[in-house]
C-alpha cells in the first residue's frame, strides 16, 4: 500500500477531493488505485500522470471532458503557488478549489441572467405574462396522494410486457426440460413429477418528457404534481422536462418530499417557462438520452400542447426516430381536454402519424379517465 | 513472458496489427500492472473487442469469450449440468447393484457439468484473458451477478462446492451504451472511451491492415471518412467500414477516389438507406471539404 506522507500522494488526494466538489463520485478505493497506478508510471511525463489519472478515476464518457479541463486548472493552479513559493502544503491545495468555485458561481450567476433575459424575450407571445417568474413554492401538494392512486392503476395497465426470461410456474404451460430431471433425479431418473416454465413477465420501462414551455405554463403546476407522483409510484422511470433544450430531471425528482423537489427546480430554471422547440428538443433527447433509455420495452410518453415554434420538419424526423426505438409513444394533450379542440397546431401534425395513443390530460378528473382509454 | 512496460505496449500491440494511441495503451497498460478489469465503452466499429484479441496474443494465453443478450442467465453464463448424460448415467447403472449414496455422488461429478464461459474463465489453468462482450445488452440482474463473480473470483456449486479461481482472468468489458451501467460495475473497473479515430490513425491503421494500398487513396479515403463523421446519420460508420470499403476500392484497382466511384460503393459504408441518400445528395459539397476533386484534376 502506498500510503507514505509524499507530497504527490497528498496532492492526489486533494485533487480527488478537488473532483468531488465537481459532481464526480470517487470512492476511497478508486483513491488508492489511482495512487496504485501511480507507482507505475513516470510522473515527470505529464501526458502519462494525467492519463493514468483519467483511467482510474473517471468512470463515464460524459465525464472525460470535464476531467481534462479540471486537470488542468488544478495543477496550472498549484504550479503557480509552488512558484510563489508558498510553504503551507494545505493552503496551496486548497487554493484552487476555492478561485475555480469562484468562477464557477460568477459563471453560473451570468449565465443565469443571461437566460432569464432572454427567455421573457422567446416568450413575448404567451397570453399571460405574470407567470414569467416561477414560483415553485405555490404548488399545493395534497392532490399527490389522490393522484398516486391513479397513477398506480394506470401503471399497472402499462405494465404488461412479457420479458425474454422465464420462470417456473405450477400451471401446465411449457414443459421445463432439465428441472424436470433435477427434480426426478432422487427418484433415480424415472419421471414422476413434471416441472414447467413459463415467460417472466417485466415491467415496462416509461420515458415521461414534459413540455414546460411558457405555453404550458397554465399546468406547469399540475405536470409537476403529475411527474413526481408517477416517479414515486413508478421504479422503472426516466423523467425529462424541454422547452428549446431538454434536460434529464429523474434525480430530481427522487426524493421523499415534495418541498424538495421544488427547491431542486428551482435550480434548473432556465429550462422552465422557455420558448417551445419540440422537433429541436426531441432530436437532442434521441441524441443524448434515447440509445440508453429507449428500447423496445420502452413507452415513451409526451406531455405537451404541440405548439412547436421550430421546424416542424425536425419535429416528425425526432419523432419517427424515437417511434421506431420505442416500444409504444403516447401524447398526452392538456388543450385536447376543450371539446373546441383540434389537432391542427404544425406541431401536432407532424407528430400525429407516430403516436400510438393520443389523450387529454390536463387535471385530476383526466388523468383518471385516461387509463381507460388505453 | 517478458516484463510488459508501458513503452513495450504499443510495440507489442503494432506488431499484432493494432494501432493505438496514448490512453489505450495506459489503459492497457494499467489494467495489466494493477489486475483490475477494464470497461471499454465507445461507438460501434472503433475495435473495442479487437483490443482483446490483441490482448490475448500478447500473453500467449487463451481467450475466453462471453457474449451478452437480453435474457443471458447464470446457466447460460456460469454452468449448467448436462441432464441427459446424468439421466443415461442412471440407466446404465440401474442394474449395477451401486447403493443408492454411491450413485448419488456419481451424478455431481465435473464431467457431468457443462461449463459456461465465466467457470471456464475460473478454471482457466494460467491466466486468460476474458471477454465480456456488449455487457450493456444483458440486462441488470445479470450484471450484478456478474459484479459477484467479478469481486470474487469464485463460485458456488452447490453439489460440488466452491470453485476458486486459481489465477485471476485479465477481464475486458465492453460497451456500446445500449443501457445505462451500474455505477458499481464502472467502480469496480479502469475506464477507458475510445473515440473515432482521427485522420493520422485511421490513416496508418488503413495502411498497416492494407500494405499495398496506393498512398493517395488511403489518405482520400481517410479524409472522406473524417468529414463523413462529421454528418448527421443514422449509423454512422466505425473502422471496421473503412477498412471494408479500402479493401473494396483496392479489389476494384482504383487509385485515387472520384464522385462516381464513392457514389457507387457508398453501401459499403453506410447501411442506412436514409444516410444514403442524404449523402448522395451531399456528396459534392463533402467532396469539396475533403479536397478530393482537386488532388483527382492534379494527376
Amino acid at each position: 500500500m502506498i500510503h507514505r506522507k509524499t507530497s504527490l500522494s497528498e496532492n492526489i488526494v486533494t485533487f480527488c477531493r478537488f473532483l468531488r466538489e465537481h459532481g464526480f463520485s470517487i470512492s476511497v478505493q478508486d483513491e488508492t488505485t489511482a495512487l496504485e497506478a501511480l507507482a507505475y508510471i513516470s510522473y515527470q511525463n505529464r501526458l502519462d500522470f494525467q492519463t493514468a489519472l483519467a483511467i482510474t478515476l473517471v468512470k463515464k464518457v460524459q465525464q472525460l471532458e470535464v476531467f481534462n479541463r479540471l486537470f488542468e486548472d488544478y495543477w496550472k493552479e498549484l504550479e503557480k503557488a509552488l512558484d510563489s513559493k508558498i510553504k503551507d502544503g494545505k493552503s496551496k491545495s486548497n487554493r484552487p478549489i476555492k478561485s475555480e468555485e469562484q468562477a464557477f458561481n460568477s459563471l453560473k450567476s451570468w449565465l443565469n441572467g443571461n437566460r432569464q433575459n432572454k427567455e421573457e424575450q422567446m416568450a413575448a407571445y404567451s397570453p399571460n405574462e405574470s407567470f414569467g417568474q416561477k414560483n415553485f413554492a405555490n404548488i399545493p401538494s395534497d392532490e399527490i396522494a389522490e393522484m398516486m392512486t391513479s397513477i398506480q392503476t394506470l401503471s399497472r395497465t402499462l405494465a404488461r410486457a412479457i420479458a425474454r426470461r422465464e420462470q417456473a410456474t405450477r400451471a401446465r404451460k411449457q414443459f421445463h426440460f432439465s428441472r424436470t430431471i433435477r427434480k426426478n433425479m432422487r427418484s433415480g431418473g424415472e419421471l414422476i413429477e413434471l416441472a414447467f416454465r413459463k415467460p417472466k413477465k417485466n415491467r415496462l420501462k416509461l420515458v415521461l418528457l414534459c413540455d414546460v414551455s411558457k405555453s404550458m405554463d397554465l399546468y406547469s403546476a399540475f405536470f409537476i404534481q403529475f411527474m413526481y407522483a408517477f416517479q414515486k409510484v413508478y421504479q422503472k422511470i426516466e423523467t425529462f422536462i424541454f422547452s428549446t433544450q431538454i434536460a434529464r430531471i429523474t434525480n430530481e425528482l427522487n426524493t421523499n418530499h415534495f418541498n424538495e423537489v421544488k427547491a431542486n427546480f428551482s435550480e434548473k430554471i432556465n429550462i422552465w417557462s422557455g420558448g417551445t422547440k419540440i422537433g429541436q428538443s426531441l432530436a437532442q433527447f434521441n441524441q443524448d438520452f434515447g440509445k440508453r433509455y429507449v428500447n423496445n420495452q420502452t413507452v415513451v410518453i409526451i406531455l405537451s400542447d404541440g405548439w412547436e415554434t421550430g421546424n416542424p420538419e425536425i419535429l416528425s424526423d425526432a419523432m419517427e426516430t424515437l417511434h421506431k426505438q420505442a416500444h409504444k409513444i403516447l401524447w398526452l394533450n392538456p388543450l385536447a381536454g376543450n371539446p373546441n379542440f383540434q389537432a391542427n397546431t404544425v406541431g401536432m401534425q407532424a407528430a400525429m402519424p407516430y403516436i400510438n395513443h393520443f389523450a387529454p390530460v390536463h387535471n385530476l378528473e383526466s388523468l383518471k379517465q385516461l387509463w381507460k382509454m388505453i | 513472458m517478458s516484463e510488459i512496460t508501458l513503452e513495450s505496449i504499443r510495440g507489442l500491440l503494432f506488431e499484432r496489427g493494432y494501432i493505438t494511441d496514448h490512453s489505450i495503451e495506459m489503459a492497457l497498460f494499467l489494467s495489466l500492472k494493477l489486475q483490475k478489469p477494464l470497461l471499454i465503452e465507445g461507438p460501434a466499429g472503433v475495435g473495442k473487442t479487437e483490443i482483446a484479441k490483441v490482448m490475448t496474443q500478447i500473453l500467449a494465453t487463451e481467450l475466453i469469450r462471453l457474449q451478452c443478450y437480453e435474457g443471458l442467465d447464470a446457466s447460460q453464463a456460469l454452468y449448467e449440468w448436462n441432464y441427459q448424460r446424468q439421466l443415461l448415467h442412471l440407466k446404465a447403472t440401474e442394474e449395477s447393484g451401486i447403493s443408492v449414496e454411491e450413485k448419488e455422488k456419481g451424478l455431481f461429478e465435473e464431467k457431468f457439468l457443462l461449463k459456461r464461459p465465466l467457470l471456464k474463465a475460473i478454471q482457466s489453468p494460467q491466466k486468460c484473458v476474458l471477454l465480456i462482450d456488449e455487457v450493456d445488452r444483458a440486462d441488470e440482474e445479470f450484471e450484478s451477478f456478474l459484479l459477484e463473480v467479478l469481486s470474487d473470483w469464485q463460485i458456488t456449486i452447490p453439489e460440488i462446492g466452491t470453485i476458486k479461481a486459481t489465477s485471476i482472468p485479465q477481464v475486458i468489458v465492453t460497451g456500446n451504451r445500449v443501457r445505462e451501467l451500474s455505477e458499481a460495475l464502472r467502480r469496480r473497473c479502469l475506464y477507458l472511451w475510445i473515440d473515432y479515430p482521427d485522420f493520422e490513425k485511421e490513416l496508418m491503421i488503413v495502411r498497416n491492415h492494407l500494405p499495398n494500398i496506393d498512398a493517395k487513396l488511403a489518405e482520400q479515403i481517410c479524409s472522406f471518412m473524417q468529414v463523413l463523421r462529421v454528418q448527421k446519420l443514422e449509423k454512422t460508420p466505425g473502422i471496421a467500414e473503412t477498412l471494408d470499403w479500402a479493401t473494396a476500392l483496392v479489389t476494384l484497382h482504383f487509385s485515387a477516389l472520384d464522385k462516381n466511384i464513392i457514389e457507387s460503393t457508398l453501401g459499403v459504408i453506410l447501411k442506412d438507406w436514409k444516410d444514403i441518400r442524404s449523402i448522395q445528395l451531399s456528396l459534392s459539397e463533402l467532396l469539396d471539404k475533403t479536397g478530393v476533386n482537386s488532388k483527382v484534376d492534379s494527376i
